[in-house]
């Protein structure tokens, strides 16, 4: 029993780590109406970032953060400025398509700069485990957890009560509309790529704290997808139950399914779990229902 | 637009597909010079062709359901898969003669791809693209988890070559031969659907599916069915695959595949079987050239080694594709049609 409520609560927490890289999907989506699909290739490079910060630099933790943030901030502004821009008033396909050549040329930019070996990420949180009880919980995923809650309630007072956040759904309902109406649509699309990759950052420092750094972390951008759906897409507050319901299957499947079939079957429990999502409640728990038109 | 002076006097010249002289010309032209080159060419150059006539019969199929029907697919190198693999047990353990297992593991490809589909059911827009990602994240975990047994698990599975009476097609101008005629048929069957009901179907529900169902039509048995199409034509090319290397495992058939298919009929041109072909040469051929002289390169530039031009080529293609979005959505199709339109009014302006 204790075992089970152990899986259990790890499970949750890593579903938070989840929802933290699914809040930079979300967060783009919610203001341009743009699959992202680079997510994974943007953790990759909030990889790099903090690397570079934290290990080629050499500083202390409290300032490679915080840089490693700005410098994800300032690069999203930079690849809303050269490709994004021109897209405005464009179909949303052809930023959907955009998105997929993002990620070839994502990797080959990082590959250029950064070289395709894997290297050891720097350990940015605590390494030694929390033991209350008979309860064994990792540290880095209890503090992925509070950031997790953290973000999402930061940005959901942004987005619902802000002036800049209400003018982004503005914006993602209307290009011309919102123009009209003296929101400027470049300075929204800036902000919420900006804030897309800082969050894609964040995501980064903590999912890959003490592990190794290679290409193959862009398979956590896929992985966030399904939790994303399941919010609704639109929803920031939703990510945190959708995490956890999907942090919680993955991690009881992992620990009850994986030995019986002797492999990666928790791997493959989000996808599944999106198409029932998808076939069930497109519009997942929280999401907009949205009324098109003629 | 035809030139001056064609008219159409029956129905039959009317929908032809070639309308002019100089069109049959050049098409009887460029085939006979695809056959030359099998007779004529290195070995090198006649893998560089299976390779790129191979990539054209998939990109056409994603051209079908992107381009035509405008259902973005993340997964048609996991419907290639499922081509491949169908290829495989049909060819090693029914010995099936290749004629038969080709169509068949289309057929295969496309029940997968057709399922996906149907999801379009229940999901609007873009939603369907997640269920290509998850049939793109299932496809390798179930061949990889299912008993070794039965696909071979991580050692993946092997086949015999594809035989024709007495003639075992092993080496490269054989299989580029095979590749090119069934490149051919294939070509010509997809002038056929989009030309007919099913291509103005499909055009209906890309351009607006909820004005195309108010028309009647119905846009969810629409979408399934260009995702079937689809998927049809990777499940050839994916058969296409299997018999050049014939030992396949899941590394052929991953999402960044999907990616590159989705590069070629960007660069060719969405919603046009030419530019699906056009977009298949050019990415694929720029491929094969920078892994050619890549080597090359690497040993002149010894500081940059073997993977920074392997980066470099994806920065090159990657940035073409974005800058083929942004600055010529419809492709290299469009530039042609444009200088044809201009030479046909000529002397008059555009």
């Amino acid at each position: 029993m204790i075992d089970f409520l152990n899986y259990a609560v790890l499970g949750i927490l890593t579903g938070q780590l989840y929802a933290i890289v699914a809040m930079g999907f979300v967060v783009i989506y919610r203001a341009s109406r743009v699959f992202n699909f680079a997510q994974g290739e943007f953790v990759v490079l909030g990889g790099f970032l903090v690397w570079t910060f934290a290990i080629a630099l050499k500083l202390p933790t409290v300032l490679a953060g915080p840089l490693s943030i700005c410098a994800g901030a300032l690069l999203g502004i930079v690849i809303e400025r050269v490709f994004f821009r021109r897209l405005v008033g464009r179909s949303v396909f052809s930023m959907v398509m955009v998105t997929i050549g993002m990620i070839i040329l994502l990797r080959g930019v990082m590959m250029m700069t950064w070289g395709a070996h894997e290297r050891q990420f720097p350990v940015l949180l605590p390494l030694q485990p929390l033991v209350m009880g008979d309860f064994f919980i990792p540290a880095p995923l209890v503090a992925s957890g509070i950031l997790s809650v953290l973000a999402a309630l930061v940005l959901n007072h942004f987005f619902n009560r802000s002036r800049a956040g209400l003018a982004l759904a503005a914006v993602s309902e209307d290009h011309e509309v919102a123009q009209s109406l003296g929101i400027s649509v470049r300075r929204s699309m800036a902000l919420a790529w900006s804030l897309g990759l800082a969050l894609s950052v964040l995501g980064a420092a903590v999912y890959l704290s003490g592990k190794t750094l290679s290409y193959n972390a862009a398979e956590i951008g896929f992985a966030a997808l399904p939790i994303a759906l399941l919010a609704g897409l639109e929803s920031i507050r939703g990510l945190l139950l959708a995490g956890a319901i999907i942090g919680l299957i993955q991690g009881l499947a992992s620990a009850y399914i994986d030995p019986i079939l002797g492999g990666q079957a928790s791997a493959i429990v989000p996808y599944v779990f999106m198409l029932g999502v998808l076939i069930v409640r497109p519009t997942g728990l929280f999401g907009w229902k949205i009324i098109e038109r003629v | 637009m035809d030139p001056a002076g064609r008219f159409s006097t029956s129905y039959r010249a009317d929908t032809a597909l070639l309308r002019t002289s100089p069109q049959v010309v050049v098409t009887i032209a460029i085939v006979l010079a695809l056959v030359l080159i099998a007779f004529l060419g290195s070995p090198r150059l006649l893998s560089v062709g299976t390779a790129i006539t191979t990539s054209a019969v998939i990109a056409i199929g994603l051209q079908i359901t992107t381009g035509y029907a405008g259902q973005v697919n993340l997964g048609q190198a996991a419907f290639t898969g499922v081509g491949a693999y169908c290829t495989a047990i049909l060819a090693q353990r029914l010995a099936l003669p290749f004629w038969l297992v080709i169509p068949l593991s289309g057929l295969a490809a496309a029940a997968f791809g057709w399922i996906f589909g149907l999801a379009a059911v229940r999901i609007r827009g873009f939603y369907l693209a997640l269920t290509t990602i998850a049939a793109q994240a299932l496809f390798p975990f179930l061949v990889l988890n299912l008993p070794s047994s039965w696909l071979g698990s991580s050692s993946g599975l092997t086949l015999p070559p594809a035989t024709l009476f007495a003639w075992r097609l092993t080496t490269e101008r054989d299989l580029y031969l095979l590749t090119l005629v069934v490149c051919v048929i294939m070509t010509a069957g997809a002038f056929g659907i989009v030309r007919g009901h099913n291509g103005r179907a499909f055009a209906a529900v890309r351009d607006d599916e909820l004005a195309a169902g108010m028309t009647g039509l119905p846009v969810a048995r629409t979408k399934a069915k260009a995702f079937f199409v689809g998927a049809f034509y990777a499940g050839v090319g994916g058969s296409l695959i299997a018999y050049q290397l014939r030992l396949i495992n899941t590394e052929a058939f991953t999402l960044y595949q999907s990616i590159w298919f989705i590069a070629m009929i960007i660069v060719g041109g969405l919603g046009s079987i030419v530019g699906a072909l056009v977009g298949a040469v050019a990415i694929r051929g720029t491929q094969e050239m920078l892994s050619s002289i890549g080597p090359s390169l690497a040993a002149q530039l010894p500081t940059l080694g073997n993977s920074v031009v392997f980066a470099a080529m994806n920065v090159f293609l990657g940035g073409v594709i974005i800058a083929f979005l942004i600055f010529e959505p419809d492709g290299l199709m469009r530039r042609w049609n444009i200088l044809k339109e201009q030479y046909r009014r000529w002397p008059f302006p555009r």
